[in-house]
Parts: C-alpha cells; sequence; structure tokens
C-alpha cells in the first residue's frame, strides 16, 4: 500500500508512540494531583509545552494551550478572538475556521471573506482592503490544506497592525508546522499546531498565543492550561507531540529537501494530457494539488484504492450540486469541470521516489481508462 | 399486586380458520422484538399478556412493542384477584389524584356474583368515598378506570390505552423485495407494505468507484432501521457501475434513467426469485421526479415478467412522505448527503415521457443478457 494523503494524517511515528508509552501504563497520574507523581507530570508537561513552543516561538513571548487538536484551536481563537464588530479571514480557509466563522455570524458578527489568487493564496491587497477600525480578528491560513500555497503571513499581518493595531491576527498553521521553516514574531497573537499531521498521534494539539494577550476560555471547568482549556490533560498525546515535534525541527531542511524531491518527481511523471496541477511551484512541497480534467476525483481515489494507493480528494462528496465541489478550489477561480476532478496527493518524508513513481504510474493509467470509457 | 401489559391485536379476530396461524405469527414477532428484556407472553382469550418483567424495562418494553405490527393498543395494568377490596387498592393505585373519572367494567368472569354496573358503581363509590377531589362524569370523563374481569380469577385494572403500530403480524403476507435507494421514500414504502404483514428483503444498487462505500453503509443503516419492524432483512446489494458504463458509451445519454430502471427492475425480479419475494416494492410516487411519470412506470414494469410490482408511495406528497419517514426514524439517515448510483451521469435532461418503442430502440444497442449476467454475478448478501 502506497500512503500519499499525508495531509490528512500520518502515519504515527512508532518511535515516539514507544517513548512516550511510560506515560499511559506507568505515568497515569492525573498532573493536577498534589502527590509527587502527580507535580512530576506537571513538569512533564511543562517540559513538553517549551520543547514544542521553542521551535517556532520565543517563549518569552508567547504561550501554548493543549487542545484536542487543530479544529478547537481554531474554534477558540475564533469564538475567543473575534467577539465584536467584523472578523476577516479568506475563501482558502480549513472549514475548521470557514464553519466556526459562519457560526459567529449567527451571533451576529460580520464575517468578511478576502478573495484567493489563483493558487489558493489569499489576494493580501483584497484582505487588507477588509480590515477596518471595527476589525477585532484577522484570520489567514498558513500553508492552504487543499492546494499548499503559503500565504506570508508575517507580512501580512504587519500590514493588518498597520492599518488597526487592536485587531487580532491568528493563523492556522496545522499544514505548516513541523514542515517548514518559519519563527512567530509579535504580530501574530493566535497560531494553530497540531500533532498527527507529524507523526503523532490524534485528540491532540495547541494553540500558541502571545503571552500578555487575554482571550476568554473555550472550555470552562478544572482551569487546566492557565485556565484557557479546562479537561485532564492527554499526557502521553501531549508527549508524543513533543518527541515527534523535536524530531522533525532536527531535520526540517533534510525532510524539505526530500519532500521537494518526491513532490517534482510525481509533478514530472503525471501525464499532462490527463492532469492539470493546480499547485503553484512556491506552494509547499508537502501538498501537490491536481485535476484530472473530465473524470470526477473521487472516482479516481476509489479505483486507485483498490489498486493499493491512497490519495485523497479536494471536494467533499455530497449529493448537493453546489457542494459536490471544494469551496476552497472554486475560489481560486478553477472551472466546476477541472474542480469535478480535483484530487490532493500529500507526502510525509517517509515516502520513498519508489513509491511516488508507482503512484504516479497507477494514476495515469486509471485516468487514461476513464476517459476512454467516459468519452 | 403485578404490573402486566395487555395487548390488543389489530384484525386477527377477521380471520376464520387461519387465525391460529395468525396469532402464532404475532406471538413469535412480539417474542423477537422483547429477545434479551425478562418477560413471559401468556394468550388469552382474544388478547395476549405481558407478564413476569422487572418493572424498570417497562417502558422500553413498551418501546419495542410500539413497533410490533399487529398490536391495535396496549394497557399497563395492574393484575389483581377477584376480590372486591383487590380490585379497589388497584382502582386506587391508577386513579388520578382529582377530576372527573368513570368506571368501566367487562366481566368474562359470568359466575361472579356482581354485574359489570354493579362493579363499576361500588368501586366508583368507594374512590368518592376516600377522595374528595374526584368526581364521577359518565358522558365526559377526565380519565376511565377500566376493571377486566378474566374467567381464570384475575382482574386487570388500568387507566390508558396506547395506540400500537396497527396492520398485521410480519410473517402473514408473504414475501416481498424492496428496492432501496437511500433517499427518504423507499423505507418508507417498504414500512407500509411491513405493516400489512409482508417479510422484506431490500435490493440495493450501486455505482461504485463512482459512488463510495459511505452510501453503501447508508443503505445498511437504512435496512437496520426498518429491520426493526421487519424482525430481520436481508439485504442484497448489486454493482450497476458497467451497465451504466455502457449506457453512458453507446445510447442517448437522456435515456439513461430510463434504461437503467428497467435493468435494476430486470435484476430485482431476478433475486426475487431467488430469495422466494412474491412480489417487488418500489418507493415511486407519482409524477415525483423525471423518471417517475406513468410512461417511465410502462417503461420500467414491462421488463417484469410474473411478479406485481407494489407502489405504495404513488399517492403521497412529499411532505407526507417526510412526515412518516420521520415517524419510523429513517429520516436522518436518509438525508446524509451520500450519492446513490442515479445521480452519477445523471442526464441534463432526462426523458420524461418515455415511448416504449424508444427505450427498446436504444436497449437494442446493449447486450442485455451479458450486462446481467455480469451484475448479477456482483450480487453480495448482507443479513441484517
Amino acid at each position: 500500500m502506497i500512503y500519499l494523503d499525508n495531509a490528512a494524517t500520518e502515519k504515527p511515528d512508532k518511535k515516539c508512540i514507544t517513548a512516550a508509552e511510560k506515560y499511559l501504563f506507568e505515568e497515569y497520574f492525573n498532573p493536577s494531583g498534589l502527590y509527587k507523581s502527580g507535580y512530576n507530570l506537571h513538569l512533564e508537561l511543562k517540559e513538553a509545552r517549551r520543547n514544542i513552543l521553542t521551535r517556532i516561538a520565543d517563549e518569552n513571548n508567547f504561550s501554548l494551550v493543549f487542545t484536542s487538536g487543530g479544529t478547537e484551536a481554531d474554534n477558540q481563537a475564533v469564538f475567543c478572538g473575534g467577539r465584536r464588530g467584523n472578523v476577516v479571514t479568506t475563501s482558502g480557509e480549513h472549514s475548521a475556521i470557514f464553519s466556526a466563522v459562519n457560526e459567529l455570524k449567527q451571533r451576529g458578527i460580520e464575517i468578511r471573506f478576502a478573495n484567493l489568487n489563483s493558487d489558493g493564496s489569499v489576494n493580501e491587497e483584497h484582505l487588507l482592503s477588509l480590515v477596518d477600525e471595527k476589525t477585532s480578528l484577522v484570520s489567514v491560513i498558513h500553508v492552504n490544506n487543499e492546494t499548499g500555497a503559503i500565504n506570508d503571513i508575517f507580512s501580512i499581518a504587519q500590514k493588518v497592525k498597520e492599518k488597526n493595531k487592536y485587531t487580532l491576527f491568528h493563523s492556522d498553521g496545522v499544514q505548516a508546522f513541523g514542515k517548514i521553516a518559519f519563527k512567530l514574531n509579535n504580530n501574530i497573537d493566535l497560531y494553530t499546531i497540531n500533532a498527527h499531521k507529524i507523526g503523532a498521534i490524534k485528540g491532540c494539539g495547541g494553540l500558541i498565543k502571545k503571552k500578555n494577550l487575554q482571550i476568554k476560555p473555550y472550555l470552562y471547568g478544572g482551569g487546566q492550561e492557565q485556565g484557557l482549556r479546562s479537561g485532564t490533560e492527554n499526557v502521553f498525546a501531549v508527549k508524543c507531540f513533543e518527541f515527534a515535534a523535536l524530531d522533525r525541527y532536527s531535520k526540517l531542511e533534510e525532510n524539505y529537501k526530500k519532500v521537494s524531491e518526491l513532490n517534482k518527481t510525481m509533478r514530472k511523471l503525471l501525464d499532462s494530457e490527463l492532469f492539470t496541477v493546480l499547485s503553484s511551484e512556491n506552494a509547499s512541497p508537502y501538498i501537490l494539488s491536481i485535476a484530472a480534467k473530465g473524470v470526477r476525483g473521487e472516482t479516481i481515489l476509489h479505483e486507485a484504492d483498490d489498486n493499493g494507493l491512497i490519495i485523497g480528494t479536494g471536494s467533499a462528496c455530497s449529493s448537493n450540486q453546489k457542494k459536490r465541489y471544494s469551496r476552497v478550489v472554486l475560489s481560486c477561480g478553477v472551472d466546476e469541470i477541472t474542480a469535478d476532478g480535483v484530487l490532493r496527493i500529500s507526502f510525509s518524508p517517509e515516502n520513498t521516489l519508489e513509491e511516488v513513481k508507482a503512484a504516479a504510474d497507477i494514476l495515469n493509467k486509471i485516468v487514461a481508462n476513464r476517459k476512454r470509457i467516459m468519452a | 399486586m403485578e404490573k402486566v401489559i395487555i395487548i390488543r391485536y389489530s384484525e386477527l379476530h377477521l380471520k376464520g380458520k387461519n387465525r391460529g396461524w395468525f396469532e402464532r405469527v404475532f406471538a413469535v414477532n412480539m417474542e423477537k422484538s422483547l429477545k434479551g428484556t425478562k418477560h413471559e407472553i401468556h394468550r388469552h382469550s382474544g388478547r395476549y399478556l405481558i407478564e413476569n418483567f422487572n418493572e424498570k424495562d417497562i417502558q422500553l418494553i413498551c418501546d419495542k412493542l410500539k413497533k410490533v405490527f399487529g398490536i391495535h393498543s396496549y394497557s399497563v395494568a395492574l393484575k389483581v384477584s377477584t376480590d372486591m377490596d383487590e380490585i379497589f387498592k388497584a382502582a386506587k393505585e391508577v386513579s388520578f389524584k382529582d377530576g372527573s373519572f368513570k368506571v368501566e367494567t367487562h366481566r368474562a368472569d359470568k359466575s361472579f356474583p356482581l354485574n359489570s354496573m354493579q362493579i363499576s358503581a361500588e368501586i366508583g363509590g368507594r374512590l368518592l368515598d376516600i377522595n374528595e377531589k374526584l368526581k364521577v362524569d359518565v358522558h365526559n370523563p377526565q380519565f376511565i378506570i377500566n376493571i377486566d374481569l378474566r374467567e381464570n380469577g384475575t382482574a386487570l385494572v388500568f387507566n390508558e390505552f396506547f395506540k400500537g403500530a396497527g396492520g398485521m403480524p410480519v410473517g402473514t403476507s408473504g414475501k416481498g423485495l424492496l428496492l432501496i435507494s437511500g433517499g427518504i421514500d423507499s423505507p418508507v414504502a417498504g414500512h407500509m407494505i411491513a405493516k400489512r404483514g409482508m417479510v422484506l428483503e431490500g435490493i440495493h444498487f450501486h455505482s461504485y468507484p463512482y459512488t463510495n462505500m459511505q452510501a453503501k453503509e447508508k443503505v445498511i443503516e437504512l435496512a437496520k432501521t426498518l429491520s426493526v419492524y421487519t424482525c430481520g432483512m436481508n439485504l442484497h446489494i448489486v454493482s450497476v457501475t458497467h451497465i451504466q458504463e455502457e449506457i453512458h458509451k453507446k445510447c442517448n445519454g437522456d435515456y439513461m434513467v430510463t434504461l437503467l430502471r428497467r435493468f435494476m427492475m430486470r435484476i430485482a425480479e431476478q433475486v426475487a426469485e431467488k430469495c422466494g419475494a412474491q412480489c417487488l416494492i418500489t418507493g415511486e410516487s407519482l409524477a415525483q421526479v423525471a423518471s417517475q411519470t406513468v410512461e417511465g412506470m410502462t417503461s420500467s414494469n414491462s421488463v417484469i415478467k410474473n411478479l406485481p410490482v407494489l407502489r405504495p408511495l404513488c399517492g403521497f406528497d412529499k411532505d407526507e412522505i417526510i412526515e412518516r419517514s420521520r415517524a419510523i426514524g429513517t429520516y436522518d439517515i436518509s438525508i446524509q448527503p451520500y450519492e446513490d448510483c442515479c445521480t452519477v451521469f445523471l442526464p441534463k435532461h432526462p426523458v420524461t415521457r418515455p415511448k416504449l418503442a424508444d427505450v427498446l430502440a436504444e436497449e437494442a444497442k446493449l447486450d442485455v443478457d451479458k450486462l446481467l449476467n455480469e451484475a448479477m454475478a456482483t450480487l453480495e448478501i448482507i443479513k441484517i
């Protein structure tokens, strides 16, 4: 089986899981416990928090709140950051932001969507034109999860702050963390990260926030996570996350180079008669969005699956014609026939060139055959 | 005082010499439905009593009974001996705290010294004596205390009748094969026919890889929900992918749905014959969509050789169907957004009033027998 849907989730890294195993069976205590074993876990969490946070941010200026994953962190940013006036975001956001801001709209906050460029990145100029004195939150995805387009969130955040210094700036970095090189600066107030996209386990993520920033909790209860996210900490998952983050950042460049090579090879080997590449050259190499003109993406997905290749589609399947295409891909200005055939190939550093070659071969064959049948 | 549930059945009393058989099937269905819950079912002239259950299970048992076809109504009653003091105690128990009431007595045990009127008057009088807030109103009472004196020296006392699912016991009207798509209509059609006593099997057509596994799972969920009413069900699943591809390649695309439906009916009839079903059931409603015109039905019906095709929803509006699907619990499953095979290759302008001659001309372009055999080879049976 060749697995090329790594942007959906990555295969857990066995050595990280093994290293964290003792937090399941031996160190199973509640980190809030006042006894030594509990306190020790509290220290372990602190270390994990520090080790994860300092990969991308200065611990003097930022803190990290562990959450149940990227979706929860995004929701907290939206509901606790966008409490008044208007919220500006992009048409290229993950559903965790898109659906959350739509709910915010129901609660009386005006939502403004910035247009996308053809590669899925946000049109900066349009975004800035939407920001005014009443904007409470701007949220821009760092690496687009469908096309891999990288938004220059640092430049955008700075310009947003120049227009309105009280506006909070959030970015969903789920597809960026552990994959591309960057450091958060003071213009970024909130930043979402996630564990299972870098080889840790599902059900764990985090919201990085500027230290002096006061936001309300999203979940109330026992006051864990500096009062911002109550609920007994998932120490095992957090430690997996820590080990995976340390591992990924120790070979960030090496991985980047390797994945870039895989990406380039895939682009080269896919038959240009059959596929259009939607991702731009300078997108994150981890994600490659392609479209098979005239063949539905999901059909190819199932056939590839039957042939031992797992990939993703850009489109959520729905009998509602309007919803059949990915809203993000349509926002890039792609026509509906192309949007219908969108596939997402996403790599991990664990993938090999041989896998990519075999995958390209399978995809070329399937689409050529489908085109013959559907013609 | 023991709590029991009285079950009254619908039309079984209309049946002549078959009545014993009807009643046996009915009892077996109730047993199936209550499997896993402690209880005993006893038949007493013209009704069933459910006894010896744990009192905490009473709601659970009633909920299950609501889905058994053949039950006209049921009541939760107190079972006591035919001693007037005992009956009075039970009557006190089921009486409201205040309001108007009357007592109605049935006396199957004609040897009892008091007649029905006298028992009612006696019990009603005693209730008035102990509770000033009660008053008698024989024309428009707020509640009725029912006393049922059985021949075996027991009396049943209760104050409420609950409506059952009605219909005939499943298994008394033969077996039918339901064409189930994943939409709102077909489960409702199946439910209606099962209600008249028919055992159901289901058949579903899919177009993998053009449709996904979730669409199939959805149909399995629908069948599961339906199977509670039908005391189990087999689901036959057949791929029509290649048929759709061949129609797409060789025929006028506007006839896709018309031609596909003819294939579905043919496959369904073959499957029905295999599994012993005596009719086909579809969720078609007249004029609901392009293919459900009388001409469309003529076209799909004309391939059927032997079996009748029941279309119980023909006279229903969509909102009536939705209301029923909510009531039987299939609506929320049906509206999940997974495509069934019908929407793949969907023409922009489907033929709404196909002429049989045109349909036959289009179909002549296909090797019908070969495609049928191929489709039958993909048959998969899931026991729900």
